[in-house]
């Protein structure tokens, strides 16, 4: 329970259901004098409102802490890929590291059969296998940030409201009597809150290297104070030619440099995906795949590398594929598998 | 759940109201509710009150009523003393205290460092006791206030207050030496002045008393600017409405606990020793300050191989109420840092629960509650 309006709902309609319900707020992040962050997510004030929803609906409740785990699995990664040229995609790792794994332990072992979320996706049991599908309300579809979860682990989860649309779920807490009813979703990443998180990364590390910024012909276009501040498809900072936006097409960290070009060079049709895993068994026929979180579906399809390293061909170029985040594959609704996009090419793998 | 069905082994965080205590409180509240200051009849009815609980609980810590202000609890009267006679001082003034006090203490003496002055955090042994060599070189003739409670509330472990109130005379005799005995009044009769403590914290609820209301004892001959400002109560110590109905709370309470301590403790006593043979029986554990003096009610286990967040966790599902030591605002609850003082090692550090036993403990409390627990272990392991 984050203390917003989905996981408040999700207790509340679990409980309604006649199931023995445990709250749960994971603590993952704190200050150095362990205060709670004051914006993002996982602010003392989103526990205080969780608390009061558990309260309401008369469950046990408890704020455990995952603080050391997310430090580990989650900050480190996010300012180590940062120092990297790579785009995280922190909630991933969290999902993949702390809350489907640490936490679906701890669960196990006091005794609950499922541990549920408000995450929207949809878990549909099939032939003794469970599927993992796209919410129907595609707006709030979350199944990109779960692809790591395989058959075995949807076994021991539930996502309630993979049929329900944000509105209706507003409208069952406001039924409800929860106070989150009409709490403003966040966006942000939780422990970077509304600040940069540049000044988050250069805070953890010495990223201050400065370097040049070039273009495509090794022509220097200008300079940069960290290649930490760059992100593929990234506009924002970047020195503009005469009239055409340029953008960051790649980043050297070997040499410290910043590739930047016109939209067109933006574009891949082929690339790497690394630490893939498979819902169930691996499909090859009519694949799409998002390259981020609530990007649109491209219809691709994938060929082996080798063990966990899969080829993308994209059956249209497409902008903005970021190294780092991840590439998840879905057939119509159903989640296939996913991984993660990375810098390499196909010769670097067969090194 | 019915309230009889579950095992509160929290008395340490607080203890339910004592039916004597609860009744005195209501009786106030509905005879005696007007302002103990007031120029009129029902208002010296208050006072009436006030004063007999004042001299009452002077009685009962060897102090004299005029050494004793009602505060709204031990926070309130632990931040007056540690904080107060700091302002307007010059900042070669000192603070020494530990680093295993309550919460009230350590971040009122932060806040005093905020302010600019130096304060000695005194380390402590594997046990929980006070390092005395390492007070004694914390402490001199700039040393304004020094803060050492009677007994620790995550571990029970009793400091040697005597020895070091004598110390801190004998090294500066201006110092004012501070304890906080919140957690001892439970199961402790304590005598101000023979221990040679000047000043104190008390709270109601520990003892069966109301919450909301405490007492700041401050020995004759001392004084303190006021934390509190507004209309003049409390011999113009303290601002805002007494809290009568809490004060004779808490006299009532203190009157049945004083009556009772012996009995009352010798039962405690019997069940968590019951308690801790019985866990020993079965677990790998290690009770916090078995070898030296120690409260009766607390019993601080360290699990081997347990976290005992998802023990506390997993007890209060299966109805026993325990706690690992304070609990913060968020509700998780970090390494606490009396382990951390006591040199506990980070593997363990996160496998301790505090279990504390009340003066409603009942009879086989003990035995109950160890079956509780070995029920429970077995489940999550």
């Amino acid at each position: 329970m984050s203390g917003g309006v989905d996981s408040s709902v999700v207790a509340g309609l679990l409980k309604s259901q006649g199931h023995d319900v445990i709250g749960v707020t994971m603590k993952l992040w704190e200050g150095p004098n362990g205060e709670m962050p004051e914006t993002g997510c996982c602010t003392s004030a989103d526990s205080e409102d969780a608390r009061k929803v558990a309260a309401k609906l008369d469950i046990p409740y408890y704020v455990l802490d995952y603080t050391a785990s997310f430090s580990e699995n989650v900050i480190d990664n996010f300012v180590d890929m940062y120092s990297q040229g790579l785009t995280p995609n922190p909630c991933v790792e969290c999902n993949r590291s702390v809350k489907f794994d640490h936490f679906i332990e701890q669960a196990i072992k006091l005794n609950c059969e499922k541990v549920a979320t408000g995450h929207y996706a949809k878990i549909i049991k099939n032939n003794g296998a469970f599927e993992l599908h796209k919410a129907d309300y595609l707006d709030k579809d979350q199944s990109y940030v779960l692809h790591m979860l395989d058959s075995k682990k949807l076994e021991k989860i539930e996502f309630p409201l993979g049929t329900i649309s944000k509105p209706e779920v507003r409208q069952i807490a406001a039924t409800l009597g929860l106070k989150t009813a009409f709490k403003k979703d966040s966006q942000d990443i939780c422990f970077v809150g509304k600040k940069d998180y540049r000044n988050f990364v250069s805070k953890r590390i010495d990223v201050s290297s400065k370097g040049v910024i070039v273009d495509k012909y090794e022509n220097e276009v200008g300079t940069h104070g960290g290649i930490h501040a760059y992100t593929i498809g990234q506009r924002k900072g970047v020195p503009g030619g005469q009239g055409e936006a340029k953008y960051v097409t790649k980043i050297d960290v070997e040499n410290n440099k910043i590739y930047i070009g016109s939209r067109d060079e933006l574009t891949t049709k082929k690339f790497l995906l690394e630490e893939v895993s498979f819902v169930n068994n691996i499909e090859y026929d009519n694949l799409s795949i998002q390259t981020r979180y609530n990007s649109d579906d491209v219809p691709c399809d994938i060929e082996k590398i080798e063990e966990s390293i899969y080829q993308i061909e994209l059956k249209s170029p497409t902008l903005g594929v970021a190294p780092g985040q991840f590439g998840v594959i879905y057939q119509g609704t159903k989640l296939v598998g996913g991984g993660r996009i990375t810098s390499k090419v196909l010769e670097e793998v067969y090194e | 759940m019915n309230k009889n069905d579950y095992m509160y082994l929290d008395h340490a965080a607080t203890t339910p109201m004592r039916e004597v205590a609860f009744e005195a409180y209501k009786k106030t509240e509905m005879d005696a509710y007007a302002n103990s200051s007031g120029g009129h009849a029902l208002s010296r009815k208050a006072k009436n009150i006030l004063e007999e609980s004042r001299e009452f609980i002077a009685s009962c810590f060897g102090a004299a009523p005029n050494e004793i202000t009602f505060t709204s609890g031990g926070t309130e009267a632990d931040n007056w003393i540690i904080k107060t006679p700091f302002i307007d001082q010059e900042k070669i003034a000192e603070l020494t205290t530990t680093q295993i006090e309550h919460e009230a203490v350590l971040a009122s003496a932060e806040n005093v460092h905020k302010n600019g002055y130096k304060v000695n955090f005194v380390s402590c042994d594997h046990d929980g006791v006070t390092n005395i060599e390492d007070f004694k070189n914390s402490m001199n003739s700039n040393t304004l206030i020094a803060s050492v409670m009677y007994a620790n509330n995550e571990t029970g472990v009793v400091q040697p207050i005597k020895e070091i109130s004598q110390l801190v005379k004998d090294i500066n005799p201006q110092t004012l030496f501070h304890s906080d005995v919140v957690q001892a009044v439970a199961t402790r009769k304590i005598d101000f002045h023979n221990l040679g403590i000047d000043s104190a914290a008390i709270s109601g609820h520990k003892i069966g008393g109301p919450k909301g209301i405490g007492v700041m004892f401050l020995k004759t001959g001392y004084k303190i600017p006021s934390l509190l400002h507004g209309g003049k109560q409390e011999l113009e110590r303290r601002a805002g409405t007494v809290n009568v109905s809490g004060v004779a709370g808490l006299a009532a309470a203190l009157k049945e606990q004083q009556r009772n301590l012996e009995e009352e403790t010798k039962l405690i006593e019997n069940e968590r020793k019951i308690f801790e043979s019985k866990i020993k029986e079965d677990f790998d554990v290690k009770i916090i300050g078995e070898n030296v003096e120690r409260l009766c009610h607390i019993s601080n286990i360290q699990f081997k191989d347990i976290n005992s967040e998802t023990l506390m966790v997993a007890l209060d599902l299966n109805g026993m109420g325990v706690s690992r030591g304070s609990a913060c605002a968020s509700g998780a609850q970090k390494p606490s840092h009396v382990l951390k003082a006591m040199n506990v090692e980070d593997g363990v550090i996160n496998n301790h629960l505090r279990f504390s036993f009340g003066w409603n403990t009942q009879a086989s409390d003990g035995e109950k509650s160890a079956e509780i627990v070995k029920r429970t272990i077995k489940e999550i392991i």
